[in-house]
């Protein structure tokens, strides 16, 4: 239900009613029945203006069904995708990566324009009578007990026209407030936060792209490009999203702006999708309207929790989204807060104790860091800004080549839908070994010599050895003991 | 145009700005005329070959041979010497110089032709020349032919991948030494003007013998082998020099471009020469399709110096129009012409295979230094037709099919001017590893014709710099690590700002300017204080050329115009309102890298070009223009 003024006492409180914190509230009252309350606020009525994350990966897609938002959003308009498709260059190779390819999943994806799945979600969610969803309320500051636990959270927001706070006391507080959180901030829990640059958004309608119903990554400017339909629009044709990197520096800003994408990306882009792409650069100039644009932030995983406090999606830690797993990250989290809420909705004592707090941080740095990493991997590749870079580019698109058994195994990883660390290590293996043959024999110089071979090679070796680390990460999140983990906590 | 002339009045500089760029449209016009006008005039030293040459082919007209002959003469200094172009006496321009007057008819015993083999003996004889004369004087029968060093055929057999392999040597050098290999091996013989009396003799009459090494142990122990070489070169050597030769003979006939010739003039008239002493007679396809390239790489010039400054004349180039220059020009000139002009530039693009590419790891794309040398990349020409399209993308309403040549072209572009950075980080202009020739490094007095310049001559700093402006304006930044290299390698060979000249220091100050993002480049503060420090009282750089590329790094400087950049857009501006009254318009000339034995050109339409950017730059500073047209001081 949609309440003007939230409850003074619940048993969640979630901040933020974005796609996580959507998903989570719906996942808890599912997972609660009608005994148990809860309250969602966000500061933005309607949506938040802000531009952010619209594709999800299988694994998310399942959530999004199994919580009841899958038909709504179809309905709404938002699109099955059907994978990654890969463009080098304009001329260079191309590799789909088709979810179909995926055991035991979802054979689609979604895309889903961000503002339609919020409202959308929202609106499902508002029909649960155990949620209370207010709009127009931010959290102000966090409220505490004798023992220092969060228990609720000071709101603040306008009644009657003038501006109100209001304590809402809770077992348990979910931030779900993306990656600039004030519950994190709050709650003074650590973060390692570096801003990797801006991403810019583009609107076209039947984009001439090479995989229609794919999520196109197009490499060669700048940074890479991303275009992924999000819309089943009322006349049959598709809405497309194009992205662009832009680096944290930004080199032009207002109108000129324009003109840099026009330089610097439309000519990497292939005929007849770069048409398209200046003739929207012309609408969006004549319009008068700023290009929407967000900052790319790598959040490496702070602390989930605290003691009464859980935080989820992007709050939790985020990073680039060229690997598009940031939605499905949320919807993970979602799922994972579900299922540890049913396991003890039926108690009588406080939902969601310490105990659970613990568990979900322990399920959740198991599969977070496989998802950072691979996300800083991936961006630092397809950027292609050093040689060892490239090379690992050009060896990606050689592995990708060789089978479809190699296609399979890193779109398991890449859609978050495989984390164990044996085949996280394998397709980091080989990846480096076919990098090395790549840095031997160069594509087009026939006498290249051997102190560029030399550098390639070093760089390519010097990429591979400083992601070591987080390969050592990865596969410790995953290997380690939970008791060792609980005792951390 | 001097200073002292321009009065300090107001300029409306719209109307200024419209004029210069009509210039820029004028000079490509006359570039492309039936009687062409050059973009970049050399020494005489390709027209004096013409003209002995001419003894064999019989192709030139007499009003080429008077014309080319007038220029010749309007060339020579007072003291008898020709002068090169930085202005010293230069024994081997001297000497072709003579030569070719005497081949057209002038009295060896005439006064100028006297005092100008007096220049050559003072110099040391023609037999000290430069390599091109001395190939000259072997054919004339002046010099035997062991006075040039000797090649071993053998080497056209080693693979490309080997240090002393043809293909490592710079490509003007790879098209002058095969001919030059076929010419000697051959004992070649051209019946021309006698040029005995240039060459220095002992008391007795004997000839002296000029080393072919350089001074020192070394150049001794070499000598040696020169000598064990050409004794051997002697003996029959079979089945394995036999097919060394037809390599070389194989690979003269497959580089003839498109445009008839062989990279530039000078390799073209050896070929030339060379396939004529091959059996070939002048009426075959490949010989009458060289010389119509000499041909048309022969245009006006007006003279810039000397006592005939401000004469026409007709003068050989080094080639049918470099490519850059025509560029420039079209970015210069408005957008109708450019329009026009546009397709002509995207037809020109490389789209096959060549030698440039056994280094370079990209795929065939950029531009050649000229039209038509399909297998030669030029980066100078690619990096100014990639400045082209970029204005030519925001020039408005374009056709679909255009625009998408346009950005391939872009594309294919940026990617083969990266892929051709050297290890140290620097840009090569034809191929990587020009500069860096291992055969040059051997004690021969001719070594330094084996490289396309020094590794870190300003000419390879230009490049370097150009480069690195083009990329940042299709947005490669210091985060990539080809353009920090390039940046880093800028930086260490700019430490001594003195040696530049204006126009480079304002080049590498905007290249660092516009790399600086959101911390300044380490050594633009010094390039800053260098260029502030050249400007005069007046306002200016010097001349007018380098008060605009002073200006212009003065602009690319981080915030708004200071007052050092108002003064000299003032005079900038007040110079370009003294309407030039030559056809095509002369705002200024600019020396400019040329090709192996003539290093240096001069580009007559630089001016224009410079001024054209200059202006444009002017313009998008409101400030500025209100104080050039309110004629402040």
């Amino acid at each position: 239900m949609i309440c003007e003024q939230p409850p003074q006492r619940v048993d969640v409180l979630v901040i933020g009613a974005g796609m996580a914190g959507c998903a989570t509230a719906q996942a808890l009252a599912l997972a609660g029945g009608d005994h148990r309350q809860i309250c969602l606020v966000d500061r933005h009525r309607g949506v938040c203006p802000r531009f952010a994350g619209e594709f999800i990966h299988p694994r998310g897609a399942q959530v999004l069904e199994d919580l009841g938002f899958m038909a709504p959003l179809l309905a709404a308009g938002a699109v099955e995708v059907a994978g990654f498709a890969v463009l080098e260059r304009v001329d260079g190779r191309y590799v789909e990566l088709p979810y179909s390819l995926l055991p035991d999943a979802r054979p689609r994806g979604l895309a889903v324009h961000h503002k339609t799945l919020v409202r959308t979600m929202r609106r499902v969610v508002a029909s649960q009578p155990s949620v209370a969803l207010c709009e127009g309320w931010s959290i102000a500051e966090l409220l505490r007990d004798e023992a220092g636990r969060v228990c609720g959270a000071s709101l603040r927001g306008k009644s009657e026209g003038r501006t109100v706070t209001r304590d809402v006391y809770a077992d348990t507080v979910i931030g779900a407030d993306g990656k600039s959180s004030a519950t994190r901030r709050l709650a003074q829990l650590p973060e390692q936060r570096s801003q990797v640059g801006f991403t810019v958004g583009l609107s076209l309608t039947d984009a001439a792209v090479p995989g229609p119903m794919f999520g196109n990554v197009v490499l060669g400017a700048w940074g890479p490009m991303l275009i992924y339909p999000i819309e089943h629009l009322a006349d049959g044709s598709l809405h497309y999203r194009m992205t662009l990197d832009l680096p944290p520096a930004l080199p032009a800003k207002g109108r000129q702006l324009f003109d840099f994408i026009r330089t610097t990306f439309v000519p990497f882009l292939p005929n007849p999708l770069a048409a398209q792409t200046a003739e929207a650069l012309d609408r969006a100039e004549a319009s008068g309207q700023a290009l929407p644009m967000a900052p790319t932030v790598n959040l490496s995983t702070p602390s989930a929790i605290a003691p009464g406090l859980l935080l989820v999606g992007d709050a939790a830690g985020c990073s680039h989204p060229i690997t598009a797993s940031g939605m499905t990250m949320g919807l993970r989290d979602a799922e994972v807060v579900g299922r540890l809420a049913a396991e003890v909705a039926a108690g009588t004592g406080p939902w969601l104790g310490e105990r659970e707090l613990c568990r979900y941080k322990v399920l959740h740095d198991r599969y977070v860091p496989t998802r950072q990493a691979l996300a800083e991997a991936i961006y630092q590749v397809f950027r292609g800004g050093d040689a060892g870079a490239r090379a690992i580019q050009d060896a990606l698109f050689d592995y990708w080549g060789s089978s479809q058994r190699a296609r399979e195994r890193s779109l398991s990883l890449l859609s978050c839908a495989e984390g164990r660390p044996h085949v996280f290590i394998s397709e980091y293996l080989r990846a480096a070994r076919y990098a090395m043959r790549v840095c031997i024999q160069p594509r087009y110089a026939r006498n290249l010599p051997v102190v560029d071979r030399l550098r390639t090679a070093r760089g390519a070796a010097q990429l591979a050895g400083g992601k070591l680390g987080q390969v050592a990460q990865v596969v410790w999140a995953n290997v380690r003991p939970q008791w060792t983990m609980q005792r951390a906590v | 145009m001097g200073s002292s002339a321009i009065p300090r009045v107001g300029v409306h500089l719209q109307e200024v700005r419209s004029q210069v760029e009509s210039y820029a449209a004028r000079w490509l016009t006359a570039a492309a005329d039936e009687k062409p006008w050059l973009l970049q005039v050399p020494d005489i030293g390709v027209a004096c070959e013409v003209l002995l040459a001419d003894r064999l082919f019989c192709d030139l007209s007499a009003d080429e041979r008077s014309g080319l002959y007038r220029w010749i003469r309007a060339n020579q200094d007072p003291s008898g010497a020709w002068l090169g172009l930085r202005g010293q006496p230069d024994l081997s321009l001297t000497a072709m110089g003579w030569w070719a007057c005497v081949e057209f008819g002038d009295d060896p015993q005439s006064e100028h032709l006297v005092r100008a083999r007096r220049v050559v003996h003072e110099l040391g004889g023609a037999q000290r020349a430069n390599f091109s004369v001395r190939i000259w004087l072997a054919m004339a029968g002046a010099i035997p032919w062991s006075w040039l060093p000797s090649m071993p055929a053998e080497l056209w057999l080693l693979p490309a991948s080997t240090p002393v392999s043809p293909h490592r040597i710079a490509p003007w050098a790879r098209g002058l030494m095969t001919p030059f290999l076929l010419l000697a091996q051959g004992d070649a013989r051209v019946h021309l003007s006698d040029p005995t009396p240039l060459l220095l003799c002992r008391t007795g009459g004997e000839l002296v013998a000029p080393r072919v090494t350089s001074p020192g142990a070394a150049g001794d122990l070499l000598q040696i082998f020169d000598r064990t070489l050409k004794l051997i070169n002697k003996v029959p050597r079979g089945p394995l020099s036999r097919r060394a030769k037809a390599r070389a003979r194989a690979w003269l006939r497959d580089s003839q471009q498109h445009h008839g010739g062989w990279f530039s003039a000078r390799p073209t008239l050896l070929t030339l020469v060379a396939m004529r002493c091959m059996g070939m007679t002048f009426d075959a396809p490949e010989i009458r399709r060289g010389l119509d390239y000499l041909r048309r790489s022969r245009g006006y010039m007006r003279m810039h110096r000397g006592p005939h400054k401000g004469e026409v004349f007709l003068a050989q180039g080094l080639g049918s129009g470099p490519v850059s220059v025509q560029a420039d020009l079209l970015a210069s000139a408005d957008a109708g012409a450019r329009r026009d002009a546009l397709d002509g530039l995207l037809v020109h693009e490389i789209r096959e295979a060549g030698a440039w590419q056994l280094r370079t790891d990209a795929p065939a794309g950029g531009w050649p230094h000229e039209f038509g040398a399909q297998a030669y990349l030029d980066v100078e020409a690619t990096c100014a037709v990639l400045g082209v399209l970029g204005i030519a993308l925001r020039d408005g309403p374009q056709t679909s099919v255009r625009t998408r040549e346009i950005w391939a072209a872009i594309r294919r572009g940026c990617q083969v001017i990266l892929a051709m950075q050297e290890a140290d980080g620097s840009f090569s202009r034809f191929e990587r590893g020009e500069s860096n020739v291992w055969m040059s490094r051997l004690p021969w007095r001719d070594a330094v014709l084996l490289s396309a310049g020094e590794r870190f001559a300003a000419e390879r700093i230009r490049v370097t710099a150009k480069v690195l402006l083009r990329l940042n304006q299709f947005g490669w930044r210091r985060d990539d690590d080809r353009i920090a290299r390039g940046l880093q390698w800028l930086g260490m060979r700019t430490q001594r700002l003195g040696r530049f000249d204006t126009s480079t220091l304002a080049l590498v100050t905007r290249c660092f300017a516009a790399h600086s993002g959101r911390s300044p480049h380490p050594q633009l503060p010094a390039c800053e204080a260098a260029l502030r420090a050249r400007q005069h009282e007046d306002g200016s750089f010097g001349s007018l050329v380098d008060t605009a590329a002073g200006l212009r790094g003065l602009m690319a400087l981080d915030g708004a115009p200071c007052i050092q950049a108002h003064r000299a857009g003032a005079f900038v501006a007040r110079a370009c309102k003294q309407h030039a009254t030559d056809e095509p318009p002369d705002l200024g000339s600019r020396l400019h890298y040329g090709l192996g034995l003539s290093p240096i050109c001069v580009e007559p339409a630089r001016g224009v070009i410079d001024l054209v950017e200059t202006l444009r730059e002017i313009a998008g500073e409101p400030q500025m223009s209100m104080y050039i047209q309110r004629g402040e001081e």
